[in-house]
């Protein structure tokens, strides 16, 4: 199937954010969608799935003109949008799921579950999968998942499917299963729009690319005659940096060493020291503790064994408020449910952590309240238009700055980013990086743990790599590079 | 920025502020019921002075009897907001209710009488001791809600049944006598007029108000409700703060059941308070507080209490016999959350 959106306009009221859009996809293409947070990727593939109308312009299939007014109506043109949160339902079967909706019944009403069992398997089979189509969906890692979602597209008889950061959350075998499936479709003729941040996935697994700047279409071409700097710098506008920012920091005083720390089944004797001034990074594949155990540091989770000393004396970590009482600052991973509180305006969000700190006669000043946030609001640049503004009005990376912002107004001694560019876009990560590097210069004790070596690199010192749940080595200087650090995580 | 106001017809305005203003709807729905109670009330008195008395009378009377489920649907909001629900609060009250009737008996064998202590003294142990129950079944509900993880549904159904069956089992054949000056903390006039449930009711509202919105305990309620994860690792201890709303509620519980007990002077344990819990929550749903928790607000439950007391003085006042009224409220409640969804979906 041959798709051309042309001149395609779309506004929210004053907000432009497509302006006369062209966007084409031939049959067995892998097309990358590209742009920062904001550029109207979204928007546009919204259009295409029939969620929204354009304004101006049109959209053909194999030269013929359609409107989709509804989801329903791109669907059975044969156009699938896979969404980033997938839309399975964890307690059913993989068939069930297949065909929710739409089940098969015989003459009776009740569900023929052999047929649908045998259409799951005849589509699995086409597609060199091999899975039981009776396994529960709960059963299955994260890419298995993906893969049936993609399954049900094609038992739909989707030609066209438009994954939205199908990789998030996958690790990499995950990954490389989920673009094998991707490749054998696109031998089969179906045209894949690939939406993603992860310019090396998009190097790998592309054709061509598309990317979108303030909702103008600033450039397009073969992969293959384009490097990963090129398409960064095509995407935010100027150059990105890759090199390392850190080596310079002058190590201080130990404020946080941690001994033996062992908690089943997630990481055993975990042993790291955290200094002042220092950026210390914690890197591995999914999977390897590395966040279980930061949580349990930050007193999220009660049962473990062995000593965590903040600032030299032993403590036994119960609570979070422990934990920020010591000086400790946690940016989780997973903003939408671990950073933000959804309901709550900018302003709050920015100082949910300090409202105790904050309240004068029984009542949270505020006026403080609001000094604080505009110095951080300042300090972050975070952009914004009003601070009563609902935190969900923001951007990923704006919110993320906001997540910040909570942390840095209470003055951590430790402060502990999990996965701190997670769905952020590529300029506001190299802000994140900034703000990183200049929290140690002002002495504080940073531990970013990210399963993204370049971002290792660039930010920390020395990093720690985990396999398994357990520290395998520490890296830095020359040895910390992408290379020795992936050997280490897969246990080599 | 550029954010010049355009000036606006009033329809634009109202238009405007039917979306962006949470409360809007519900303000416009309590207007429009109050017109409609105007209206029912009539205009056949001699003069206006003759009819503003009595649409005043009216309105005090409506206040007045909804006072007590006014006050349970202010702890109620704060209860809902926070991700969570309280059957128990019409048994309870009647648990409480039944530890004050003891300690206020008048009789020559009251158990306070017994040793000398009546009047003022009596009352104050006796509502002291009534708020202190509350916050202990308040308690009771909240550590088996924040540390065993019941299902606030669950917990709250338990308490529940256990609240009133207790009450009722100890209080078989005590016929404790409420002293007549007890009365006086809900019958006291004021201008010729019995308001003080209304002044306690709006005291606390007020009170309440500022707690949810300026302290931080208020905050975290809000956070809680809306992300408990989020509200965790930002520090805030969720644990401590869930069993604090249900005991916020159990102590304005108690404040009913001694405005309850002071109003009629009895507390007939098998049937008092029941309906309540759904009467206060019915109050919360139309006030726009969201069930599953983070959004809501203290005056939108004031309001939601009022079109729930004004509908059914409407409904009196046109005849509509009583059995019929309930049904009322049901629809009512019901097209209050679509109304909310279809904002919220906008």
């Amino acid at each position: 199937m041959q798709l051309t959106m042309q001149g395609i306009c779309k506004a929210f009221g004053a907000n432009v954010v497509l302006r006369t859009v062209d966007f084409h996809l031939e049959g067995g293409e892998i097309c990358a969608l590209l742009g920062e947070n904001g550029a109207g990727k979204s928007t546009l593939m919204n259009i295409l799935g029939g969620v929204l109308l354009p304004d101006a312009g049109t959209i053909a299939l194999d030269g013929v003109e359609k409107v989709f007014h509804d989801p329903t109506q791109s669907l059975s043109a044969g156009i699938a949008f896979i969404h980033q949160e997938l839309n399975l339902i964890n307690d059913l079967p993989i068939y069930e799921n297949m065909f929710i909706g739409r089940e098969l019944k015989k003459p009776g009403g009740f569900l023929d579950h052999a047929e649908m069992i045998r259409r799951t398997r005849d589509v699995f089979d086409r597609m060199g999968l091999s899975i039981d189509p009776r396994a529960m969906v709960r059963d299955l890692d994260a890419s298995y998942k993906q893969i049936v979602e993609i399954s049900r597209a094609l038992l739909m008889n989707a030609s066209l499917i438009i994954m939205d950061e199908p990789t998030t959350s996958l690790t990499d075998p995950e990954i490389q299963r989920v673009f094998a499936m991707l490749r054998t479709l696109k031998a089969q003729g179906v045209g894949i729009v690939f939406i993603s941040h992860k310019l090396r996935e998009v190097m790998e697994i592309c054709d061509r690319y598309t990317v979108l700047r303030d909702g103008v279409m600033v450039a397009e071409g073969r992969v293959a005659e384009i490097t990963v700097s090129g398409l960064a710098r095509h995407m935010v506008g100027h150059e990105v940096k890759s090199d390392t920012m850190g080596h310079n920091g002058t190590r201080g005083e130990e404020r946080l060493r941690v001994t033996d720390l062992t908690r089943e089944p997630f990481y055993r004797h975990v042993n790291l020291t955290a200094y002042a001034g220092e950026v210390l990074g914690i890197t591995g594949l999914l999977g390897d503790g590395r966040s279980e155990l930061m949580s349990t540091v930050f007193g999220a989770e009660g049962d473990y064994t062995g000593e965590i000393c903040v600032g030299g004396k032993p403590v036994r970590m119960k609570s979070t408020g422990q934990a920020v009482a010591l000086g400790i600052g946690y940016v989780p991973r997973n903003r939408k449910e671990n950073g933000i509180v959804k309901d709550m305006s900018i302003l709050e969000n920015g100082s949910i952590v300090t409202w105790p700190r904050l309240v004068r006669r029984g009542l949270i000043d505020r006026r403080m309240q609001t000094a604080e946030f505009d110095r951080q609001k300042r300090a972050l640049s975070i952009k914004l238009e009003r601070i009563n503004d609902l935190i969900t009005s923001l951007s990923g990376g704006n919110q993320q700055k906001v997540v910040l912002a909570k942390w840095l107004s209470a003055g951590p001694k430790v402060l502990v980013l999990d996965n701190p560019t997670q769905g952020v876009d590529v300029g506001a990560k190299e802000e994140i990086y900034d703000i990183i590097r200049k929290l140690a210069d002002e002495d504080v004790a940073v531990i970013v743990l990210s399963s993204e070596a370049q971002e290792i690199i660039r930010v920390c010192d020395r990093a720690l790599v985990m396999y398994h749940g357990a520290v395998c080595d520490e890296v830095s200087g020359e040895r910390m590079t992408e290379h020795e650090m992936m050997r280490l995580a897969t246990g080599g | 920025m550029e954010h010049t106001q355009p000036k606006q017809s009033p329809l634009q305005w109202v238009k405007q502020s039917w979306k962006t203003q949470p409360l809007f709807s519900t303000a416009v729905a309590l207007l429009v019921m109050v017109v409609l109670q105007t209206l029912a009330l009539g205009f056949s008195y001699a003069n206006f002075g003759e009819w503003f008395a009595a649409w005043g009378k009216n309105w005090i009377n409506i206040l007045r009897n909804n006072a007590g489920v006014g006050i349970i649907a202010l702890g109620m909001t704060f209860v809902i907001i926070s991700g969570g629900i309280d059957l128990a609060v019409g048994s309870t009250m009647v648990g409480i209710g039944a530890v004050i009737m003891v300690l206020i008996d008048g009789n020559a064998n009251g158990l306070l009488t017994r040793i000398g202590i009546t009047g003022a003294p009596a009352f104050l142990i006796a509502i002291a001791a009534g708020i202190l129950v509350g916050v202990l079944l308040g308690e009771a509900s909240g550590a088996l809600i924040a540390h065993s993880g019941l299902p606030p549904f669950i917990a709250t159904l338990g308490m529940m049944k256990i609240a009133r069956s207790v009450t009722q089992q100890f209080m078989q054949g005590v016929q404790p006598a409420v002293p007549k000056d007890f009365l006086g903390i809900a019958n006291t006039r004021i201008g010729g007029e019995i308001v003080l449930p209304i002044l306690y009711w709006l005291l606390l509202a007020g009170v309440l108000y500022v707690v949810s919105k300026h302290t931080a305990f208020g905050r975290q309620v809000f956070a809680v409700g809306s992300s408990e994860r989020t509200s965790k690792l930002s520090g805030v201890n969720v644990k401590k703060i869930k069993r604090r709303v249900y005991v916020l509620m159990g102590g304005l519980v108690a404040v009913a059941s001694v405005i309850q007990i002071a109003r009629i002077g009895s507390m007939d344990y098998a049937n008092a308070g029941s309906g309540y819990e759904m009467d206060a929550i019915a109050a919360v749903i139309i006030g726009g507080t969201s069930m599953s928790g983070g959004r809501g607000s203290v005056l939108g439950t004031v309001l939601g209490m009022l079109i729930l007391a004004v509908m059914n003085n409407l409904l009196n006042l046109i005849g509509v016999p009583p059995f019929l009224r309930e049904a009322f409220k049901g629809v009512i409640v019901v097209a209050a959350v679509l109304l909310q969804k279809k904002d919220s979906a906008n």
